[in-house]
């Protein structure tokens, strides 16, 4: 599409960044090691967690609860997408695009109301 | 235009590619979605560069991303059903029908 | 700037507009009373899908938003179609309720009349977004609708076979729609006819990429037709998901499908049928598929031992017939479509409503659980069996008219064509698989009847679904004596996607 030589030097360009970003790593990785003290023992390797010591395995089985409420989010969530484009055109569109969103959002509101019925939003 | 429908190709065939040889559901919900995408990317593509005067195009995109949305909740839905049932979600360990 | 709306013409979608908000209200309305009746839910249904009908019949032809709806006669055929197969479902879905579903009714219901509004919507769409938006409509709430028995490892399963392939077939169909949308740069369906056909006559052939775009497309909704090869989860999924889900898939979902169809290759892709516009010519495509259809439903059928099963092959061979009206593409093969899903509705909505009255009693699906029970429920026997003969095409039947009328449109587009010769052996391998499909149906009517010792079961029948089947036997002989009042009103469908008589 564009002039090949113009979009080489444009890619040589990102190349020349990729290769000063690693070396730039590197470069600190091995200054630290030459200034810093060797002096391993075993609390240092176990993982992280707000400077307690750490009980049973990171691989345990999540509650379902999470997934209901994950659910739940993913479908509000995305939902939120539809009224972008309105509240970008908001001005030209007036009080009917208003009317019609308050009415997809009563529609959403539903959905809400329902789960809440159902006890989806309760953590037993 | 040619590198965004060639980016849109790869990734609905990845995806093709993951449903076909999957064997586990979560991956095989995965490669749907990669699907979607792919199909996404092909109608943002064609509005900027085909039919630059209306916006039909990204509105497709928009209702894309909610149908998939809503899909990928169903789904998930259903594979917690199965996971209650079977206690596994590999697609080699439940089933009782012969296909 | 300034913002020109659209005409909006809101009373066009007062029928679909009615029917969502109704659904909601039985939701609300199970949720609310904290489900303490049995039957409410189930009859307040029934009651919105006929005052439903009743907004329908009042509605008006015309366009709006802005030419993304329409309401023609081809648009209401295919309501009236699916407003009655919802009908037939839910009116066979009573003894389920008692039984099986306790705490989902109002959701069972709620969901059945979503997939039916999508289905309005799609059959009203006159462009490729809101076609695409109307079938997603209509098939979501039909996965959660296959797994509704959540304890059931066979409906689970039939829930995720079809979650499975139904968001693969509409991701398929999603690329072709894009790729379609890029060659003409617009979802209007008749601009989009217009415009590829002056690219086409411009660079005398667009090649590969329309090619693409057709075979995604028959694909993605070939899986909603269950046209072979994508026909495999037809049978797992009738088997495990509720009956009266099952046939609401069969009739509804396959009459969506159906109509999408004919949409977009006939509204849009019209000047792509004729052999002339080779290798663009989808018409041989589908022919094809067609020809596939009736060999394999047909002849799998034969060896089913579960009736659902069976009944879901037999769907499959009637999808191949009812695609050589599409095919034909002239005004008596559209019209026969249209005439052929009707008559097929009341037949296969019939049949699993006996099969559902069965499984309450028994518990079972199989077929030799028929076996005697013409005599312990001989008003049970009788009807299944009509049902089954014109499934199979017996005069006098409905059954029989449909078909008379699809082979009449396939042969009279192979004399009106010289290009569209193939017609002769279409129509021909139609009449040659009819024979094996009178063998299968009339197997079970021979289990019925002809059986030794009589059946232990005694079947007992709730209102609604006697009143199903019922209706399903009155259509069956009234439209197969009398066809013509529905076929006169179907002529209008081929107007509707501009085939001029």
């Amino acid at each position: 599409m564009e002039g090949t030589a113009n979009s080489m030097s444009e890619y040589l360009s990102v190349l020349i960044f990729i290769f000063v970003g690693i070396g730039s790593v590197l470069f600190t990785f091995f200054l630290s090691r030459l200034i810093r003290p060797h002096n391993p023992y075993k609390e240092k390797s176990i993982p992280y967690e707000c400077a307690e010591l750490p009980i049973g395995d990171s691989w345990f089985k999540f509650n379902n609860r999470f997934y209901i409420f994950a659910l739940m989010f993913v479908i509000f969530d995305v939902e939120v997408v539809f009224l972008f484009p309105w509240a970008v055109a908001f001005g030209e569109l007036g009080l009917f695009a208003l009317v019609e969103m308050i009415i997809f959002i009563l529609i959403l509101f539903f959905g809400l109301f329902y789960a809440w019925r159902k006890g989806a939003l309760k953590w037993v | 235009m040619f590198h965004y429908l060639a980016l849109a190709a790869i990734l609905f065939s990845i995806g093709l590619f993951g449903v076909l040889t999957r064997r586990n559901t979560i991956g095989i919900l995965m490669s749907l979605e990669l699907m979607f995408n792919g199909a996404t990317i092909n109608f943002v593509t064609f509005n900027k560069y085909v039919v630059t005067d209306a916006l039909l195009g990204q509105m497709f995109a928009i209702f894309v991303i909610v149908v998939a949305a809503a899909e990928a909740a169903i789904g998930l839905a259903i594979v917690l059903l199965i996971y209650r049932n079977w206690r596994c979600i590999k697609t080699d360990n439940y089933g009782v029908m012969k296909w | 700037m300034e913002f020109a709306f659209p005409e909006y013409n809101l009373r066009l979608m007062a029928p679909e507009i009615f029917l969502f908000l109704w659904a909601l209200l039985i939701i609300a309305y199970d949720v609310l009373t904290k489900r303490k009746s049995e039957t409410t839910a189930g009859y307040l249904a029934l009651a919105g899908l006929m005052i439903t009908g009743l907004i329908l019949g009042f509605t008006g032809t015309g366009h709006g938003f802005g030419n993304m709806f329409v309401s023609d006669t081809a648009a209401k055929f295919f309501k009236i179609i699916f407003l009655g197969s919802a009908f037939m479902a839910i009116g066979s879905s009573f003894g389920i309720m008692r039984e099986k579903i306790v705490n989902h009714r109002g959701e069972f219901y709620g969901l059945i009349l979503f997939s039916t509004v999508g289905m309005m919507f799609l059959s009203s769409s006159n462009e490729l977004l809101s076609l695409y938006i109307g079938l997603e409509l209509t098939t979501i709430p039909l996965f959660v609708l296959a797994a509704f028995f959540k304890d059931d490892k066979l409906s689970v399963e039939a829930g995720i076979k079809y979650f499975i392939v139904g968001a693969f077939s509409s991701a398929l169909l999603l690329y072709g729609i894009s790729f379609l949308y890029g060659l003409s740069g617009t979802t209007d369906l008749v601009q989009m006819k217009i415009n590829i056909a002056i690219t086409h006559l411009t660079f005398q052939n667009i090649g590969v990429i329309l090619i693409l775009a057709i075979v995604l497309v028959v694909a993605g909704i070939g899986f909603k037709l269950s046209l072979p090869p994508f026909h495999q989860w037809v049978p797992d999924v009738y088997q495990g998901s509720p009956t009266p889900v099952a046939a609401f898939l069969s009739v509804g979902s396959k009459a969506a499908g159906l109509i999408a169809f004919a949409k977009i290759f006939v509204n849009g892709l019209f000047a792509f049928h004729h052999p002339d516009m080779a290798p663009n010519d989808w018409g041989r495509l589908v022919a094809l598929l067609a020809v596939a259809a009736m060999i394999l439903g047909n002849t799998v059928a034969i060896r089913q031992t579960n009736i659902k099963r069976m009944l879901g092959y037999s769907s499959i061979a009637q999808v191949g017939y009812i695609m050589i009206g599409i095919v034909a593409m002239n005004a008596l093969g559209m019209a026969a479509m249209g005439f052929y899903i009707f008559a097929y509705m009341f037949a296969n909505m019939g049949a699993f409503a006996a099969v559902a009255i069965v499984e309450d009693k028994t518990g079972s699906c199989e077929i030799s659980t028929y076996s005697g029970l013409a005599r312990t429920s001989p008003l049970l026997s009788a009807t299944f069996a009509v049902f089954l003969l014109s499934l199979a095409g017996i005069p006098p039947l409905a059954g029989f008219m449909a078909k008379f009328y699809i082979f009449a449109a396939g042969i009279q587009a192979a004399q009106h064509d010289p290009g569209l010769y193939w017609m002769y052996w279409l129509v021909g391998i139609a009449l040659l698989t009819t024979v094996f499909a009178i063998y299968y149906y009339a197997n079970i009517i021979k289990q019925m009847y002809f059986a030794k010792e009589p059946s232990p079961h005694k079947v007992t029948y709730n209102f609604p679904a006697l009143t199903v089947l019922l209706i399903g036997l009155a259509g069956l002989f009234v439209f197969g004596i009398y066809p013509e009042p529905v076929l006169h009103f179907a002529s209008g469908i081929a107007s509707s996607f501009g085939i001029i008589p």
